[in-house]
């Protein structure tokens, strides 16, 4: 089975499971948990489904291509159901089944997973789930996020795209992996890894990125102000890739790094609340609301 | 007697929670049948990642009848002048659940009152246990829990089934969501069906049937032995320790093992960095020869046989080579610094708002531990050492693989100071300088290395309680009772016959000058705190109260202290000692009233018999010598906590040398008089006394022993 091929198994699969199939977000994110088709629709109480591919950056993982596993730059497919089904683990096993992974067949664990991001005041407990050996996905019912009590509870699945397809087409690398006959991962990847590892450890302007992580927290702040929460929460996107450089870098000490995601996990925090007033303008969601509901004028606005 | 079986099915529990959990469970639910009156046979726990259970054999099928008997107002309280029962009466009969004509009256030796007795019990078992059974689903106690979908009852994983039979009846329990039946789960993938009981007794061979090995205990055997003899198959030993087997057993419900190879050229690789990587990573077992060195083969433990192993043991490789590729690139990248170049990095690496950073706390320790080896008279090759090794000490905190890996510190120390061609001693120290990393953990096995952990410690306790961040009550949030503890531990293994509070006061000149004043008081106080510590390290050696009480006033060092607890504890069975304890009695009784600082004069001696004891006193403190003597060169140093390997041979010669006393005294104390007038004389007397006493309390402070 082709790279791309998966990909779209994925997508019926889970759109014939209701859910609606998300096309990548175009702004930096760590992961797909960043995605506001993640982040924001776990909040509140409306049910929710949704699946697809997001592209990820985590600065610090490249290996310069070098480790068949790590990358700056990979593929994650993210699946949100809220509420989570009660059958959630046998729909999951039904997809791996889809990707011609038969259980039976492997040594298939789910191993606990205590998930959690300092910097979108996030956690949730969970498992990764193991196929001989490999971790394949992350198996996570969001407890809170942007520090609200979760209700009712999201499950999120996040497979790791890349070594599924390199277990299934059985490539030692994943830049081997067959996105489509006659094209490989690493065609389409193998300079950008290794250009944005040099960028991202050895040329990124340290001085620029700590400048751009202040702008962008101070204009998300100020969107926030406005209660505009769809840019808003956009830079504190571009924020956290900021701080993920600087962190890449190696230029920030404990302390410092401490600060960097105490701030983004107070934009991440702000964010969530102002979502929470922009879906329920009606009844604000902490004091912070109470200083005055968000126009549905902007709200539609920014969902278009 | 009907058999009740309740099962909680969930999805994947975490591996450390199963076994404690399916305790919890079984004490849970024993202890709610105790309360209800339900008698029972014995109890047997189940627990698998995927369910909770416990069958009861022998339950009662009634609550035990009784009388219960409840005590009213007073008997003239309770009826009017017309033998009619008051409000007060009436309103006690209601709530006892009896009619007011019921009610009796009884003498008792507080006046006479009116009591009710009821008959109760004998309520039906399958009416009382659903509701019992719910509620342990919801209490059961975990230190984390998790909601799911729109359930409302947190538990650590979400509930998947419950299933309650009483025999062949189902319990009509409803928890998490769920109505109980009488299916339960079995294998995951091997048997996906449910699994109808007919009865709460087939419960383990229905599961086994469906490849579910319930049995814990079983299933540990059956992990073991699957080990060992993949091990033994591939030419090899399994390196398995004992916390990993345990994590193993409660990953999998029908364990089958399977050996995988490594690439001969991550064996390059420091070993504890490939058993790290195998163990943490991946719960592989690492493979050794007879030497003890790791074969690049592991055995890894799958959830059931599979039908074509090579596909398996391909993917275990494939993912074992991507980890151990990763902790080659941490290994290069730190590699291209020395250590001592990470040893700068120790400064952008905070340890404590006021306290500084790492750099900061290393410089501290430096001064302390060079006050501390002072203390100890290493030899000059020691000092040497430790030198060396202080500007390197932490320094791997600033390491990639210790970052990610952070269990490493220290052995990543040592692997980069002997990359970098330092002596062997040098490399050693910085390791045994971070031990033990926990309560189970090595100590350090070299002398510098101890002296390097214990003044870690220290500098850490004397700077924490300085900012009065002391631990209170249970609340220990900088986990500062685990350093004392570690410090005790290394005190004692070491054993340094140096005194505790000179060792803290040494640790202490390391913050001379510095933003953070250490005083005496702050001294003191980390000296009770690491003395609290032995003391219950000693509790748990089986050491009564008194008696380690008695042995930690007697030593100002630890292994002094610790030696004398178990030297008090085997003269407890001599008949000697009890002679002895009545002997420093009558002696200390009296010398009470000695004045401070005054020594028996022999020229104030008015009575023979002043002098016969005098001259006694000699001979007895050298059998005092003689008894610690042979208590420090027969108890080796140890392990505080787990107890003396050795034993004190020939106690009862010992202990009689010091009774050489008992006549002396005996004649002392009935044939002079101690208080008399002449003041002179009177203190000279108590003095003499003072001494007596003094002689055999160098074994333990014995007022703490005479009851």
């Amino acid at each position: 089975m082709t790279f791309q091929d998966m990909i779209m198994t994925l997508d019926r699969f889970w759109a014939s499971r209701g859910c609606v199939i998300a096309q990548p977000h175009d702004t930096e994110v760590g992961a797909g948990t960043f995605y506001p088709t993640t982040f924001l629709r776990a909040l509140g109480p409306q049910p929710w489904r949704v699946a697809g591919v997001a592209p990820s950056r985590r600065p610090a993982d490249g290996r310069y291509g070098d480790n068949p596993y790590r990358f700056q730059y990979y593929y994650q497919y993210q699946v949100v159901l809220k509420p989570s089904p009660a059958d959630v683990q046998e729909q999951y096993l039904a997809s791996l089944r889809e990707l011609g992974i038969d259980p039976l067949a492997h040594d298939l664990r789910f191993v606990e997973d205590n998930w959690e991001s300092p910097t979108l005041g996030a956690w949730g407990l969970g498992w990764e789930v193991w196929l001989d050996g490999m971790e394949i996905t992350q198996f996570t019912y969001f407890q809170q996020v942007g520090g609200q009590d979760c209700r009712p509870v999201s499950v999120e699945l996040t497979y790791g795209l890349e070594r599924l397809a390199m277990y299934l087409q059985g490539v030692e690398h994943a830049f081997d992996v067959v996105v489509t006959p006659g094209t490989t991962i690493g065609d389409l990847r193998r300079d950008f890894e290794q250009q944005h590892c040099r960028y991202n450890f050895e040329l990124a302007d340290t001085e620029l990125q700590r400048l751009l992580f202040d702008r962008f927290e101070a204009e998300a702040l100020r969107l926030l102000e406005a209660d505009v929460v769809h840019p808003a929460y956009e830079f504190v996107l571009r924020s956290s890739h900021a701080f993920n450089l600087l962190d890449a870098r190696g230029v920030l000490s404990h302390t410092e790094r401490q600060a960097y995601v105490q701030r983004v996990r107070k934009l991440a925090e702000a964010s969530a609340r102002g979502y929470l007033r922009l879906i329920a303008p009606s009844e604000p969601a902490d004091a912070a609301g109470a200083a005055g509901p968000a126009g549905p004028a902007g709200a539609a606005g920014a969902v278009a | 007697m009907p058999r009740l079986l309740f099962e909680i099915g969930t999805e994947e529990l975490p591996a450390w929670y199963v076994a404690p959990a399916a305790a919890a469970l079984a004490e849970g639910l024993t202890a709610r049948l105790a309360e209800l009156r339900l008698s029972h046979g014995a109890a047997r726990s189940f627990a698998t990642p995927r369910r909770l259970a416990v069958v009861i054999d022998d339950v009662a099928p009634r609550s035990e009848r009784r009388v219960e008997v409840r005590r009213g107002p007073a008997a003239a309280a309770a009826f009017d002048a017309d033998g009619k029962p008051t409000r007060a009466a009436s309103g006690f009969a209601a709530s006892a659940g009896v009619r007011p004509d019921e009610l009796e009256i009884e003498e008792t030796p507080k006046g006479r009152y009116v009591v009710a007795r009821r008959e109760v019990g004998g309520e039906d078992a399958a009416e009382l246990l659903p509701a019992a059974l719910a509620a342990l689903v919801a209490g059961l106690p975990a230190p984390r829990k998790m909601r799911w979908g729109e359930v409302d009852t947190p538990f650590v994983r979400p509930v998947s089934w419950l299933t309650a039979l009483w025999d062949d009846r189902v319990l009509p329990v409803a928890a998490a969501g769920l109505e109980a039946g009488r299916t339960t789960r079995g294998h995951r993938f091997l048997h996906p069906d449910p699994v109808s009981l007919g009865d709460a007794g087939e419960y383990e061979a229905a599961l086994l049937a469906a490849d579910v090995v319930a049995d814990r205990t079983a299933r540990a055997v059956a992990v073991r032995d699957a080990i060992a003899r993949a091990a033994a198959e591939h030419g090899g030993m399994a390196d398995a320790a004992e916390a990993l087997i345990e994590e193993v057993v409660d990953l999998v419900e029908r364990p089958f093992a399977l050996v995988g190879s490594i690439d001969e050229a991550f064996l390059e690789l420091p070993d504890e960095v490939l058993t790290t990587v195998m163990i943490h990573h991946q719960r592989f077992v690492p493979v050794r020869d007879a030497e003890g060195r790791l074969l690049p083969s592991f055995v890894a433990v799958a959830n059931h046989r599979v039908p074509d192993e090579a596909l398996v043991r391909g993917g275990y490789e494939r993912v074992l080579a991507g980890r151990l590729h990763d902790a080659r690139f941490f290994w290069q990248a730190d590699r291209r610094k020395s250590l001592a170049q990470h040893a700068w990095s120790l400064s952008g690496i905070g340890f404590q708002k006021e306290l500084g950073s790492m750099a900061d706390k290393v410089t501290r320790v430096g001064v302390g531990a060079v006050a501390v080896a002072k203390l100890l008279c290493v030899s000059d090759a020691e000092k040497h050492t430790l030198e060396r090794a202080l500007p390197l000490f932490r320094a791997d905190l600033a390491s990639e693989m210790v970052g990610e890996l952070p269990e490493l510190e220290g052995t990543m120390a040592r692997a980069y100071a002997m990359a970098d061609g330092l002596p062997a001693e040098v490399a050693v120290a910085l390791e045994d300088g971070v031990l033990p990393r926990g309560p189970h953990d090595a100590l350090p096995a070299t002398r510098v290395g101890a002296v390097l952990a214990v003044s870690d410690r220290l500098d850490k306790l004397l700077g924490f309680f300085a900012l009065g961040k002391r631990p209170t009550g249970s609340a220990d949030p900088f986990a500062l009772r685990r350093d004392a503890v570690a410090v005790a531990r290394v005190l004692s293994a070491q054993g340094w016959r140096v005194a505790l509070d000179e060792l803290v006061a040494a640790v202490a000149r390391g913050f001379e000058g510095g933003p953070v004043a250490v005083d005496a008081a702050t001294v003191d106080e980390v000296v009770a705190f690491v003395w609290d510590r032995v003391a219950a390290l000693l509790a748990e050696e089986g050491l009564g109260t008194p008696t380690v009480r008695a042995a930690v006033l007697a030593s100002r060092a630890v292994i002094g202290a610790a030696r004398r607890g178990h030297l008090l504890q085997a003269l407890a069975g001599q008949p000697a000692f009890a002679e002895m304890l009545t002997l420093y009695k009558r002696a200390a009784n009296l010398a009470e009233r000695a004045p401070r600082g005054v020594e028996a004069d022999p020229k104030l001696f008015a009575e023979p018999i002043e002098a016969e004891l005098f001259a006694a006193l000699p001979a007895a403190r050298a059998g005092v010598e003689r008894l610690l003597e042979a208590m420090h060169a027969q108890l080796p140093a140890w392990d505080l906590g787990t107890g003396p390997t050795g034993a004190i041979a020939g106690l009862d010669a010992l202990a009689d040398e010091v009774l050489q006393l008992k006549a002396p005294l005996d004649a002392f104390l009935d044939g002079v008089m101690v208080m008399v007038e002449d003041e002179a004389v009177r203190a000279n007397r108590l003095a003499l006394l003072a001494a007596v006493a003094a002689t055999p309390r160098a074994l333990g402070a014995l007022e703490h022993l005479t009851g």
